[in-house]
């Protein structure tokens, strides 16, 4: 068995070949088929230049030679195989390295600014260029988690959750470059570990150490409400002394439930919430109501504990998990699904690594960044392909990612 | 077809026999005839084929008459003389033999014939000769006197005989003299009697061109006997209707032998003496041993120097070959002694019998443990390094919510560290080498007890909710009792200014260098231990909430090297050099005594259920106890392969794990059942290494994490890490 017929299709307009059945070596590898194609826009476009192709077999990516993975896939070799390309995915290039005064913990980015959160116990505003543009002072402790929220003109609300067990809610003006603590939002006995705000901008959610998780109003509002005053006239006497950033706010709605520190939090439409735990499950709360929808338990031998940050990977599995994705060799800190794409996430972890990933192949990696030197904490992804990574080594690597080109096409 | 065949071989049989049946007929028909020549021939041939058959009665009758005859032949001459010569006693078994011989020739000296002489006893004649006259008997007037007389004097006497039928002495001749002595040795009487002359072999197997006889066979020989025919048909008639059965065969299988040993014990005497092992042999002696030893057998050197150094047990050779150029040089063996003394022994010492041995599968004689793979969770990888200090971590210990870990070490400094991210979030210098710390067990306080020298620190590191905060500056600020209590000096100083900046908040003056410091469950009570050989002021008893403290023991039971609290009952472990004892604290005395087996404890831990103690020992041991079950260890455990620092329970898992000098910590499943019956199920499940050996230490403390089944273990390398 040395040939095959292999018919080829794609989704993007520009390397469309005829849609005939060819005859190719069983034997061929990923290299040998993108000749192929490569030759065939050659015989149709003669301006066509060459072009790395991937290819994917029932949706697998191939990785060996044809014949092997199908075998190993359980395909057929008499009929004419389907095989799908695609064009490959450049390497993300390093861009912009930004230093820290101290580990770095978080990092959101929207399509301007980066909001980078780190252990000296301030927050960091960043321009996707790579200039510092303020840094957020506030807390009395080290930053966990940021978030920006709604973003109204000039100014937007940004949101910082710390270890000591507040959320402050701050207003930032671009144009102005000031920034205001508009809220205090207290409640958590533990250290805030996690934050997400919802699609609308409206609500945030947050996880703490204290197995809570609470909804609070995104909203910033001047009047400061009674109820928090009063509650706040019991806190001891030296802590608003000390600091009373903005107003007090007091949490919407509580959910409890988790037997071990929340670690992560994150909306999954308007009305839904999911969090990861330190007790091994996933649950999806109704933010509306406040119950508990579901609760996922991941088998425990895949589970290199990645209930850490690792909620994104299973936000579209539903109840099931369907696929695990093991290369790493230390705890996974953090995953994100790429915003443009529907099959990429990237995750990193404590072995230094923060690696890029398809589901359609998931047995390696598509790429490896090895920018860090020490642990990775943090991971984000703008809308305009913008990869960022925050560690321990103080750093905040940027990454140019362009794989839309694809999906432009499509 | 079987029956068929069957018939027909009876057939078969059947016409044989009547065969030779018949042929028996006619030999008997035959032998009258020619009794003189074939007689013995025939008889001896058809007797050995028929015997089987046919009674050999007839036969029988025959042989004496064919034996006399061959007698006959040979004994023709020696009869007439051995009538009148022999003595009384030949003459009776003469008589005998010629009882039924009539004589032709008569004796013609006297007539009366063959009869008994007695008749004539009482008569003065002995017979009568031919011509009819009386024969008498001649005067026999000898006494026994004369009789004696003549056989002293007579020189015929031996020689003289009586002749019974005329009753006169006859002196025999020397021919007849010699004829009786060749008679008496066996010998014909004849001289010239050639007894060895050729034999002509008349009936041999070579078929002879002349027949020894000549005559026709006779007719009746071809015609079927009637007589015999109406014979044979009555006996087969017999067979048939079966009056006549088959000779048995003799059936065998029974056995007129049987194996009288078949059914014989095992364990009798015969089968120890058939185990019976014979005693060692001595060695032969070999060319070495000679006198004057071939070249090769001499110890170069080298050889002899390595002989000398060996231990006396390692030699190849009891002795040193030695060269002698004669016999005579060689002195006495000076080892003699020795070798006999060994020699002995040997035999003293050799097994006397051989043991049974067992046939056992070794896989059988594993006890069967579950996998590993089906005891998960347990800690297998390492995932975080905390890494911050410059000296080796003697201590480590874990809040109770598991998010801090706090670990104290030789460079002076107690760190306190984020879990999850292996940051260090506090550093504390408190002055001296940290020798041990404790968080304390109770959640609602957020303190943290260090011993160093001779103090032991109270810190708040403030680490935790506000309301915990308040409630441990609540314990803290407690008021003192008036009295220090049972003439323990401790001085109790709450800090100032600086080290008030470093969250230390209380000093515990002890006279003494404290080792160890450990929590109640509560949180209230804090136990310190001050190691020292001489004293009974070893273990103090702290109460933060009254700051008091109190020496629970009046008497020196050996050098303490660990204490710990009863997780859930009013128990105090004090683990000594040797051993563990367990104290009723309310009733203020000794409940158990635990053998460690151990030349010296290390370390200690005690179940979560308070029923199960586990021991370290510098001899690379770690025991088991049941607390329940004996005072000796329950399970003994060698796997490391130095001195054990550090041993842990988990409290929510079945897991303990223990540290050691060969910087690797051993994690074991401990399956504790809550059915009092079944003992724990120990089974080791994973070696986590990753610390370097600094200065011979390896792994110095070892503790789990409250909730989750992750191990940190500290080291001399001044690292603490994190298996999950």
């Amino acid at each position: 068995m040395s040939q095959l017929q292999a018919r080829f299709f794609t989704e993007d307009k520009r390397y469309v070949v005829d849609n005939v059945p060819f005859s190719i070596p069983a034997a061929s590898q990923v290299q040998d088929l993108s000749n192929v194609i490569n030759k065939l826009l050659e015989a149709k476009n003669a301006s066509h230049s060459n072009l790395e192709f991937d290819f994917l077999v029932r949706g697998q990516f191939l990785r060996t030679s044809l014949s092997t993975h199908m075998e190993t896939e359980n395909i057929s070799t008499e009929e004419v195989v389907e095989i799908e390309y695609v064009e490959r995915i450049t390497a993300p290039e390093p861009e912009e390295c930004m230093m820290h005064d101290d580990w770095i913990s978080s990092v959101h980015a929207n399509d301007e600014w980066i909001l980078t959160g780190s252990y000296d116990k301030t927050a960091r505003i960043w321009s996707v260029e790579g200039k510092a543009v303020m840094t957020v002072a506030g807390h009395a402790d080290a930053v966990k988690d940021v978030s920006w929220g709604k973003r109204d003109g000039l100014s937007s609300v940004l949101l910082t959750a710390s270890l000591d067990q507040t959320v402050l809610l701050w207003e930032w003006n671009s144009e102005k470059n000031k920034v205001k603590a508009r809220h205090c939002c207290r409640g958590h006995t533990g250290s805030v570990d996690t934050v997400s705000v919802d699609p609308t901008g409206t609500k945030f959610c947050s996880g703490s150490w204290d197995k809570m998780l609470k909804i609070w109003s995104a909203v910033p509002t001047d009047e400061a409400d009674e109820e928090e005053e009063e509650e706040a006239a019991d806190r001891p006497r030296k802590k608003q002394k000390t600091q009373q950033l903005g107003l007090t706010r007091t949490p919407l709605m509580t959910f409890s439930g988790h037997n071990e520190a929340v670690s992560s939090v994150l909306w999954s439409d308007n009305e839904e919430v999911c969090s990861a735990s330190w007790d091994h499950t996933i649950r999806l709360w109704d933010a509306e109501t406040g119950s508990m929808k579901s609760t996922l338990v991941p088998p425990r031998s895949s589970s290199i504990h990645f209930f850490y940050s690792s909620l994104h990977l299973f936000l579209s599995d539903g109840s099931l998990v369907l696929l695990s994705l093991t290369s790493h060799t230390g705890w996974v800190t953090a995953v994100k699904w790429a915003p443009s794409h529907e099959h990429q996430l990237v995750s990193g972890s404590l072995d230094h690594l923060v690696k890029l990933w398809d589901t359609r192949s998931c047995k390696a990696p598509l790429y490896d960044l090895a920018a860090h030197e020490d642990k990775v904490f943090c991971l984000d992804w703008t809308e305009t392909g913008l990869m960022l990574s925050g560690g321990a080594d103080n750093k905040l690597y940027t990454y140019k990612y362009s794989a839309c080109q694809t999906d432009e096409g499509a | 077809m079987k029956k068929i065949g069957l018939k027909r071989a009876k057939e078969e049989e059947d016409e044989q026999k009547k065969q030779s049946v018949c042929e028996q007929v006619l030999t008997f028909n035959m032998s009258p005839a020619e009794e003189e020549e074939g007689d013995e021939d025939v008889s001896d041939s058809e007797e050995s084929v028929y015997s089987g058959l046919e009674e050999s009665g007839s036969d029988s009758e025959d042989e004496p008459s064919a034996n006399q005859q061959e007698g006959r032949v040979l004994n023709e001459e020696v009869e007439q003389l051995e009538e009148r010569v022999l003595n009384e006693e030949e003459a009776e078994q003469r008589e005998d033999e010629y009882e039924k011989d009539s004589s032709d020739e008569e004796d013609i000296r006297n007539t009366v014939g063959n009869v008994p002489m007695d008749w004539y006893k009482d008569f003065p004649h002995i017979g009568y000769d031919l011509e009819g006259r009386r024969i008498y008997k001649p005067i026999r007037n000898k006494d026994e006197l004369d009789q004696f007389l003549d056989k002293m004097e007579n020189p015929e006497f031996w020689r003289t005989v009586c002749d019974q039928q005329t009753g006169s002495d006859v002196v025999l001749s020397e021919d007849q003299l010699e004829l009786i002595k060749r008679l008496q040795r066996g010998q014909f009487g004849d001289v010239s009697f050639n007894e060895y002359q050729p034999s002509v072999e008349f009936f041999s197997r070579e078929v002879m061109i002349h027949p020894v006889t000549n005559r026709p066979s006779d007719k009746r020989s071809f015609i079927p006997s009637l007589t015999e025919k109406d014979k044979v048909s009555k006996m087969v008639h017999a067979i048939k209707m079966g009056w006549i059965k088959p000779r048995r065969v003799e059936d065998d299988s029974r056995g007129r032998y049987y194996d009288l040993w078949t059914n014989e014990d095992s364990s009798s005497i015969l089968n120890k003496h058939r185990m019976h092992l014979p005693a060692p042999k001595l060695r032969l002696p070999g060319h070495e041993e000679s006198y004057n030893p071939p070249p090769e057998y001499l110890l170069t050197e080298e050889e002899r120097a390595l002989w000398e150094q060996q231990d006396p047990s390692d030699r190849k050779l009891p002795f040193v070959p030695t060269k002698f150029s004669s016999l005579r040089h060689v002195p006495a063996f000076s080892r003699f002694i020795h070798e006999r003394f060994e020699r002995c022994l040997d035999l003293y010492l050799c097994p006397r019998q051989r043991k049974l041995r067992v046939n056992v599968n070794p896989e059988d004689l594993i006890p069967k443990l579950p996998k590993p793979r089906d005891l998960l969770p347990f800690p297998t990888t390492q995932s975080l390094v905390y890494r911050g200090h410059s000296g080796l971590v003697r201590s480590i210990s874990v809040s109770p919510s598991g998010q801090w870990l706090a670990s104290g070490s030789d460079d002076g400094s107690v760190r306190f560290w984020e879990v999850c991210s292996a940051r260090c979030v506090r550093t504390v210098q408190t002055g001296g080498a940290v020798k041990s710390v404790a968080w304390n067990p109770n959640p609602a306080f957020c303190l943290l007890a260090v011993a160093l020298d001779s103090v032991v620190l109270i810190l708040a590191p403030s680490l935790a909710d506000g309301h915990v905060t308040s409630s441990s500056e609540r314990l803290l600020k407690s008021q003192q009792e008036a009295e220090p209590s049972e003439g323990v000096s401790c001085n109790w100083v709450e800090t100032k200014g600086e080290e008030l900046n470093q969250w230390i908040r209380l000093k515990i003056g002890h006279p003494k260098v404290v080792h160890q410091v450990t929590w109640h469950s509560k949180g209230d009570y804090l136990a310190s231990v001050m190691p020292d050989h001489s004293s009974h002021l070893q273990v103090l008893i702290h109460q933060l909430s009254r700051r008091r403290s109190q020496n629970p023991f009046s008497r020196n039971k050996g050098l303490v090297q660990n204490v710990s609290f009863h997780p859930l009952r009013p128990y105090f472990f004090v683990a000594t050099q040797r051993s563990v004892r367990v104290y009723n604290l309310l009733k203020q005395q000794l409940t158990k005594k635990l053998q460690a087996n151990a030349k010296w404890v290390s370390s200690m831990a005690v179940h979560p259920t308070g029923d199960h103690v586990i021991c370290g020992s510098y001899d690379c041991r770690l025991s088991w106890f049941d607390l329940d079950l004996s005072t000796k260890p329950y399970r003994m455990l060698r796997h490391h392969k130095k001195a054990v620092r550090g041993v842990a329970y988990h409290r929510g898992y079945p897991l303990f794990a223990s540290a050691s000098d060969d910087g690797s910590v051993i994690v074991c499943h401990g399956t504790v059942y809550s059915d009092l019956l079944q003992n724990p199920l120990i089974v080791p499940v994973k070696v986590l290494r990753g610390h370097v050996i600094t200065q011979d230490l390896g792994v110095l403390d070892v503790t789990f994490h409250p909730s989750q089944p992750w191990l940190f273990s500290s080291g001399a390398d001044g690292t603490v890490r994190l298996y999950t």
